[in-house]
C-alpha cells in the first residue's frame, strides 16, 4: 500500500535543510542533526510569503534577529514566524542537538486561501513591522505533531500526503493559538505556555460569569477545569501578582464599590447579592481591599454627593 | 420534500437560496441554520478558489426529505465525493433503506466518490441525524492536491468497478473521529478555509487508502461481495459505537455479521488492515487522545472510556503510542 506513496526526499550528512513542496501548494524544509556550534540562517525559500518555523533543541540556543542584532534565548520547544528576506539567524557555541520544520507560505498561496479571513490580515500586519516575529511556546498537541512530523521524515517510504496534513494541522494550530506573542514585547515572561495561559483565560472568564454566585466556590473552579489549588495559585500568582482567592474577593468588592455608589441598595442587601455569606465576612473582606469599612465609604460618597 | 437540483457549474450557495426562501432559514456568513420546524442543525459551504467546493450538512429531526439533485453535465470536469454518517431511528441496522437512491445496496454510513458527468442523487431522510461533507473537486485540482500520486488512480479505479457509476464504501473509525471533528468546529473556526482544506486533505488521504486496500485485493482475487461488505461494516460500526464497553467477543460479532469466526477474522483484517480487536482497541485510545487533549485528567480518561483501573488503561496507551499518557500532557 505505502509503495503506492511518493517518497519524501532524504539526504544525510552537513547542517542544511532538506526541502520539498507539498501537493497542496506549500513548501516545507526539514533539519534535524546535532552540531558543536550553531550559525543557521532560516532556509532560503527565494520569493515572497511567510515562513514558520517550529524548533526543538537539546543544548542552549540564541536567536538574532532584526538589524540591530539582538539576540534572544530560544525556548526549547518553540514556533516563530516571520515574513521571508528578514534575516533570521539561530546561534550557539555549544554542542546541540536541533530540529527544525519549516514551513513556507508564498505570498500567493495566503491570497488564495485567506483572502477574506479577518484574522489573517492581522497576523499579516503584525509581520509587517521590520522587527516583528510571532512566537508561541508549543503546547502538547504542536509537540505529539512536530514529532510524528520528524518520524515521518525518517521513516522510509513515507507518505508526502500524510506530512501535508501534519504540516496543516501545525500551521491551522499555530494560528488559532490566541496566545501568540510578539517576540520581545511579550509581558509575560513566566507563563508563554499555551496550555497555561489558556487556562488563566478560562478560569477568569468562569470566575466573571459566576463570582456573585453563593455557591461559587475555588474548588468548583478545580473541578471544572482539573487542575490542583497549588497549580492555579501559582499561576495566577504569576499572571496578577495574587492568589485566586484575593482575586476573587477584589472582583467582588469591586462590584460592591459599584453597587454602594448606585445608592438603591443596603449594604447587607450587597453583600448577600455579591456572594457573602455573612455582612461581617464581607465588611471585613471590603476593609482588608480599602482599609475602610463600606458603611464609612458610603457616608463619604453621601458627603461628596452633597 | 425539499428538492433542490444543481447543474455541474452551479456553486453550492443556491442551494442555500432555494431551502433558505422555501423554509425561511436564517443564513448568516454562509451557514444555514435549520430552525423550529424544520429541524435542528447547520448546513455550510466553503467554497475554494482552488476548485473545491464543499457542502457541509450537519441536521437531525429534518421535517421532510432533503434531496440534493447534481445533474449530469457533459462537461466531465469533476469529481463528487461524499462522507456521510446517519442514524435513522425506528429501523435495525440491517433493514436500512439505502440513502443514495439510484444506488442499490448503498451503506448508511459511508464514503462514495462518482464522476459528475453522470449525476448524482443524494438524498437526507426526514427524522434522521444526518452528518455529512459534499466535496466537489476539479478533476485538475485533485490531481493537484495528490499531484505526486498515479493520477490517473481514481479515473482507473472508477473505471474498472464495472460500470458502476458511484463507488461506495463504508467507513472507518478515523473517517468517523474526524466528521466529529469537522463538524463541532467549522460554523466558530477563524481560519474556516484552512480548517477545511486540512480536513479535505486527510479524507483524501484516508480515501486513497482505502482504494489501494481495494486495488490490491482486487488484484489479489479476494475483492469482498456487496454482502460481506455490508456485514463487515455493521460490526465495525458496533466496534466504533460500543468503544466505552468491553471488547464485545468474537461470538456476540459472528452472529451481528452472520459469518463464521474464522472468516470473520481474516475478511476484517483483510479488509480493515487490523484485528478486531486491535482495530476496537486503536479507536478507543484515539479518543482518549482526544480526551487527554480537552485537558481531562488521566483517571478520568481511564475511567470514561471504561477502564476499571488507570494502570492498565496507562499500559495500553503506552503499548499504542510508544508514550504514557502523563509524557503526553506533560512534553516539556
Amino acid at each position: 500500500m505505502k509503495s503506492q506513496h511518493p517518497v519524501l526526499p532524504k539526504a544525510a550528512g552537513a547542517l542544511s535543510w532538506q526541502e520539498f513542496s507539498l501537493p497542496v501548494g506549500l513548501r516545507a524544509a526539514v533539519l534535524k542533526q546535532s552540531a558543536e556550534r550553531v550559525e543557521l540562517l532560516l532556509p532560503d525559500f527565494q520569493s515572497r510569503g511567510i515562513v514558520l518555523t517550529f524548533l526543538q533543541y537539546k543544548g542552549d540556543l540564541r536567536v538574532r534577529w532584526g538589524c540591530s542584532g539582538t539576540e534572544h534565548a530560544a525556548n526549547p520547544a518553540s514556533g516563530l514566524m516571520t515574513r521571508t528576506g528578514r534575516p533570521v539567524t539561530f546561534l550557539s557555541t555549544n554542542p546541540v542537538v536541533l530540529s527544525a520544520l519549516s514551513i513556507f507560505l508564498p505570498a500567493g498561496w495566503a491570497d488564495l486561501f485567506f483572502a477574506d479571513n479577518a484574522e489573517f490580515r492581522k497576523v499579516e500586519q503584525l509581520l509587517e513591522e521590520e522587527t516583528n516575529i510571532i512566537t508561541c511556546r508549543l503546547g502538547r498537541r504542536h509537540l505529539s505533531l512536530l514529532t510524528s512530523a520528524f518520524a515521518l521524515y525518517e521513516e522510509q517510504g513515507s507518505s508526502l500526503l500524510a506530512m501535508q496534513n501534519t504540516v496543516l494541522t501545525l500551521l491551522e494550530y499555530f494560528l488559532c493559538n490566541r496566545h501568540r506573542s510578539l517576540l520581545g514585547v511579550n509581558p509575560l515572561s513566566d507563563i508563554d505556555n499555551e496550555d497555561d495561559l489558556s487556562l488563566i483565560r478560562e478560569v477568569e472568564s468562569y470566575i466573571s460569569e459566576y463570582y456573585c454566585s453563593d455557591t461559587f466556590t475555588v474548588d468548583s473552579i478545580l473541578k471544572k477545569t482539573y487542575t490542583s489549588y497549588h497549580r492555579l495559585n501559582f499561576l495566577f500568582k504569576s499572571m496578577h501578582g495574587m492568589t485566586i482567592s484575593e482575586y476573587i474577593r477584589n472582583k467582588r468588592i469591586e462590584r460592591s464599590k459599584e453597587m454602594i455608589a448606585d445608592n438603591v441598595k443596603s449594604i447587607s442587601q450587597i453583600a448577600y447579592e455579591i456572594g457573602y455569606s455573612s455582612i461581617s465576612n464581607y465588611i471585613l473582606a471590603f476593609k482588608k481591599v480599602y482599609q475602610i469599612t463600606p458603611g464609612k465609604y458610603k457616608k463619604q460618597i453621601d458627603n461628596l454627593a452633597g | 420534500m425539499s428538492y433542490v437540483s444543481l447543474e455541474n457549474s452551479e456553486p453550492f450557495l443556491k442551494c442555500f437560496e432555494v431551502i433558505a426562501e422555501e423554509k425561511s432559514c436564517i443564513v448568516s456568513d454562509s451557514v444555514l441554520y435549520f430552525s423550529g420546524k424544520t429541524g435542528k442543525g447547520f448546513m455550510t459551504v466553503a467554497g475554494m478558489a482552488t476548485g473545491i467546493e464543499v457542502l457541509a450538512v450537519n441536521v437531525s429531526a429534518l421535517a421532510e426529505d432533503l434531496v440534493f439533485n447534481f445533474l449530469p453535465s457533459d462537461d466531465a470536469s469533476s469529481y463528487l465525493l461524499s462522507f456521510d454518517e446517519m442514524e435513522i431511528p425506528g429501523k435495525q441496522d440491517n433493514e436500512l433503506t439505502p440513502s443514495h437512491s439510484p444506488v442499490p445496496g448503498s451503506l448508511y454510513s459511508s464514503v462514495s466518490l462518482s464522476d459528475a458527468t453522470r449525476g448524482r442523487v443524494v438524498t437526507y431522510p426526514r427524522d434522521g441525524v444526518v452528518r455529512s461533507i459534499l466535496i466537489r473537486v476539479r478533476k485538475s485540482s485533485l490531481d493537484h492536491l495528490i499531484r505526486d500520486f498515479d493520477a490517473g488512480t481514481i479515473a482507473r479505479i472508477l473505471g474498472t468497478a464495472g460500470g458502476a457509476e458511484t463507488l461506495t464504501w463504508p467507513i472507518t473509525f478515523k473517517y468517523r473521529l474526524l466528521l466529529n471533528d469537522f463538524m463541532t468546529e467549522i460554523v466558530q473556526h477563524p481560519f474556516r478555509e484552512l480548517f477545511t482544506i486540512r480536513n479535505i486533505s486527510m479524507l483524501i488521504e484516508y480515501l486513497l487508502q482505502q482504494f489501494f486496500v481495494m486495488d490490491r485485493l482486487a488484484r489479489e482475487g479476494n475483492a469482498l461481495s456487496v454482502q460481506d461488505t455490508h456485514s463487515l461494516s455493521r460490526v465495525e460500526q458496533h466496534l466504533c459505537l460500543h468503544y466505552k464497553t468491553e471488547f464485545p467477543g468474537i461470538e456476540r460479532l459472528s452472529r451481528i455479521s452472520a459469518m463464521s469466526p474464522t472468516s470473520l477474522k481474516t475478511k476484517f483484517k483483510r479488509y480493515y488492515g487490523d484485528t478486531l480487536f486491535g482495530y476496537y482497541q486503536k479507536n478507543k485510545l484515539e479518543h482518549a487522545r482526544r480526551l487527554l487533549d480537552n485537558k481531562v485528567p488521566v483517571k478520568v480518561v481511564a475511567t470514561e472510556i471504561g477502564y476499571s483501573n488507570p494502570s492498565h488503561f496507562t499500559l495500553a496507551f503506552k503499548k499504542e503510542y510508544g508514550f504514557s499518557p502523563w509524557h503526553y500532557l506533560n512534553p516539556h
